[in-house]
């Protein structure tokens, strides 16, 4: 391998680069602009979950416990019908995700130690957010139970009223959680979108490289040149690797001042790492630029093999454990997942080279095989 | 306007649209990832991925080794928890957990048993992962209600209520209707949503594409020259690639989504083809915006990414539009994929109608007509 040839491509590339002024500044600017929008606007914390109510009991305390949906923060009331058939086209144009219905007798029942029955109709459209719904709702019921109960068992049993609640839930569950005290979805969210920025960024600039030369024509001018295919290669590529180690300390640096989010990992092993990552994105993209004719192609192409996966198979928005044997085996066909080990060990868990070495190891090893496919793939001699 | 001049008229975009069509049916490479997109991308999405909380490994350090210990851990199973076994120390726990072997620990306290039976309330500590604040938070909430349920059971026998007796206690029994979805089946969402991130990605890249490569290769020069006006050329790229990506969410939805996932569709299919076809012009209008801004299509690709990824992952499917921030939720008014995320789960799932929707269509018609206005105008003016 002849480094000055490397060089010369390298530099031809920067000053195709720098001449196309808006591809320039989308290359530094879209990273950044994509992962603010996204760590703002990505938040699974479900609140405000709007509901209705029908209220056929209308007395102190059917108020009274509908008031404990009213005041939560995570629910936001929308106000009360008369009529269920009422409630139907508020569910189905989505302006509320549930409704309470309260029956008739609510207040005579519970007064007389009898039990009653609440009934919610809960939206499933997006299963997620009703399983959620579902949980606060019955935590919410649990909590008036155990109230009721113990004033029951208070009046009936002749025991103080304190006394009488330690009795109704004997075991209380403490959670702690480990490694983001305060449940901020922002900082699970914010180190967890670098991974999806670095898959997505450097690939789409990579992507065109070679393929540009193709559909233009000017790949006939490389063909006949003395240069080797490694060297060419490697020349397409050291501009865009250059430009995407750079924006990885950006997003690094958004990650932190921004979002506010601790970092208790190895800052070397984690740039290190980075770097091995988007090694394997932007390889991807030039990959795909070597085996397809058409930019169009070469664009639409990437984004399937980068964008999608990184979606859904990375552990970001679908959570790994959860998927089924079939889908969990692809999930490990791709680098996203080993990298979101890697951001949320370094930045939230504090890992370093001892627990991490084997998602290292996997980024490294599709690197490689990126490498390899590329160049056996990369013809001087095109057989048309 | 005489009846030739209609007539020549649409012959001109009909040949327009038929060059198109024959155009991208060269790209073999494209058809073939349009294809994939439409059929195993989307099978994949809807099979195996599951959103909820689903086999989460727990351990426990049980220091009492008792029946009811036994029976409190008998109770973290299948299907939200997977139990694996039994640990001493909490130095393996954190290590365990540091891995990302475990996502909870469950401490049981000494003493467990005899302070529950003496109606003493016991703390039970759950040690939770929340590096993944979707994953914690389930998990924290399904342990605390397996908890308080195995507590109310306690408090039952131990004051000697059977079940005969329960109907006489003063408490609420909710009854949760789950709409829609009653079995809260993941995959009819995910398989939508990829459905129309398909949709999204190719009616803004493919137009796009079609328009900035005439300007690339020079072509756009002879256009301009020949009797057709700039509706006329751009309007049959929108004709053509729209046809083909409504062919495609025909496929999908009716060779894989409906047999595959067994998707009841509750509501109009011709709306939803409406709908659909609405969707595709007006994304497509924005992909033109951004063809007569960009010179060739790396700046194509990376303004189609800028606007793109907001609107995919913001656009109500994954995240709730009610939790984000107010100036993102503003945002989200002009994003085309908002409204069409409202009509299309609402049609499909819902069974909603047009007086419903009305408001949803309207706002995505009129995102329709300015989008494409603008693309048209733009487009014009840059020969002037």
């Amino acid at each position: 391998m002849n480094l000055s040839r490397v060089r010369a491509v390298t530099y031809k590339e920067w000053r195709e680069i720098l001449r196309d002024r808006l591809f320039f500044a989308m290359a530094f600017g879209l990273p950044v602009l994509m992962f603010l929008v996204l760590g703002y606007g990505i938040s699974f914390d479900v609140e405000k979950i709007t509901f209705a109510v029908l209220d056929q009991d209308r007395t102190a305390m059917s108020r009274d416990f509908l008031h404990r949906f009213i005041d939560s923060r995570y629910f936001d009331y929308k106000g009360d019908v008369s009529n269920e058939h009422d409630l139907d086209p508020l569910l189905a144009d989505s302006d509320i995700r549930f409704a309470i219905i309260i029956p008739p007798r609510f207040q005579e029942q519970l007064l007389a130690g009898q039990t009653t029955s609440v009934q919610s109709l809960i939206d499933g459209v997006f299963p997620y957010r009703a399983e959620i719904a579902k949980g606060y709702l019955s935590a919410i019921i649990a909590n008036f139970n155990a109230q009721s109960l113990a004033d029951y068992l208070a009046r009936t049993r002749g025991i103080s009223k304190e006394q009488a609640l330690s009795q109704v839930s004997p075991v209380r569950l403490e959670s702690r959680y480990l490694y983001n005290q305060a449940l901020r979805s922002q900082w699970s969210m914010s180190s967890g979108l670098m991974m999806l920025v670095l898959i997505v960024t450097p690939p789409i600039l990579t992507a065109l490289g070679v393929v540009r030369e193709k559909e233009n024509g000017s790949i006939y001018n490389i063909y006949a040149s003395t240069i080797s295919r490694n060297e060419f290669i490697l020349g397409k590529f050291v501009p865009y690797l250059l430009i995407s180690c750079l924006n990885i300390l950006v997003l690094w640096w958004l990650v932190m001042h921004i979002f506010g989010t601790p970092f208790k990992g190895d800052p070397l092993f984690y740039y290190i790492a980075s770097v091995i990552y988007v090694i394997c994105t932007a390889g991807i993209g030039l990959l795909v630029s070597v085996l397809v004719r058409t930019q169009i192609s070469a664009v639409t192409l990437t984004m399937v093999i980068s964008f999608v996966p990184a979606m859904l198979y990375s552990g970001l928005l679908v959570p790994i454990e959860s998927m089924g044997m079939g889908t969990k085996t692809e999930a490990h066909l791709f680098p996203t997942l080993y990298y979101l080990r890697i951001s949320w060990g370094s930045f939230l868990k504090g890992l370093g080279w001892a627990e991490l070495w084997f998602d290292v190891t996997a980024l490294i090893f599709y690197a490689i095989l990126i490498w390899v496919i590329g160049f056996l793939n990369f013809h001087k001699r095109p057989s048309e | 306007m005489s009846t030739h001049a209609f007539l020549l008229w649409w012959n001109r975009i009909i040949a327009m649209t038929v060059k198109e069509l024959k155009q991208l049916k060269r790209d073999l490479v494209l058809l073939l990832i349009i294809a994939y997109f439409f059929t195993l991308d989307i099978y994949m999405a809807g099979n195996g991925i599951n959103l909820n909380l689903h086999n989460a490994s727990v351990m426990v350090i049980d220091h009492d080794h008792s029946a009811a210990s036994r029976e409190l851990i008998y109770r973290f199973r299948q299907p939200y928890f997977a139990f694996k076994g039994e640990i001493t120390s909490k130095n393996e726990a954190e290590n365990l957990l540091n891995k990302g072997r475990l996502l909870a620990v469950l401490d049981i306290p000494e003493n467990f048993q005899s302070d529950v039976l003496q109606g003493k309330p016991v703390a039970v500590q759950l040690q939770v992962d929340t590096s993944n604040t979707v994953l914690g938070t389930l998990a924290s909430t399904y342990a605390s209600e397996i908890a308080t349920d195995y507590g109310q059971e306690l408090m039952i026998k131990r004051l000697g209520l059977n079940t005969e007796q329960m109907t006489a206690i003063p408490v609420i029994q909710s009854q949760h209707r789950v709409l829609y979805n009653p079995n809260r089946i993941d995959s009819w969402f995910m398989s939508i949503m990829e459905m129309f991130n398909a949709t999204t990605i190719l009616s803004m890249m493919l137009p796009a594409a079609a328009a900035v490569r005439e300007k690339e290769r020079g072509t756009i020069e002879q256009l301009t020259v020949s009797p057709l006006s700039s509706l006329q050329i751009l309007l049959p790229k929108v004709i053509s690639m729209g046809l083909v990506i409504l062919l495609g969410i025909a496929v999908s939805l009716f060779l894989i989504i409906i047999p595959a996932f067994n998707l009841p569709v509750k509501g109009s299919i011709s709306l939803f083809f409406a709908a659909s076809a609405l969707y595709v012009f007006t994304t497509s209008g924005i992909g033109l915006f951004i063809a007569t801004i960009s010179r060739n299509l790396g700046q194509v690709s990376m303004l189609v990414i800028l606007l793109m990824m907001p609107i995919l992952l913001l656009s109500g499917a994954w995240t709730a539009p009610e939790t984000m921030p107010q100036s993102i939720r503003w945002a989200m008014t002009i994003s085309p994929l908002y409204y069409y995320n409202e009509i299309s789960y609402a049609i499909l799932l819902k069974g909603a109608g047009v007086d419903i929707l009305w408001d949803s269509i309207l706002g995505l018609s009129a995102l329709g007509v300015v989008f494409f206005s603008f693309g048209v105008w733009r487009f014009r003016r840059q020969f002037d």
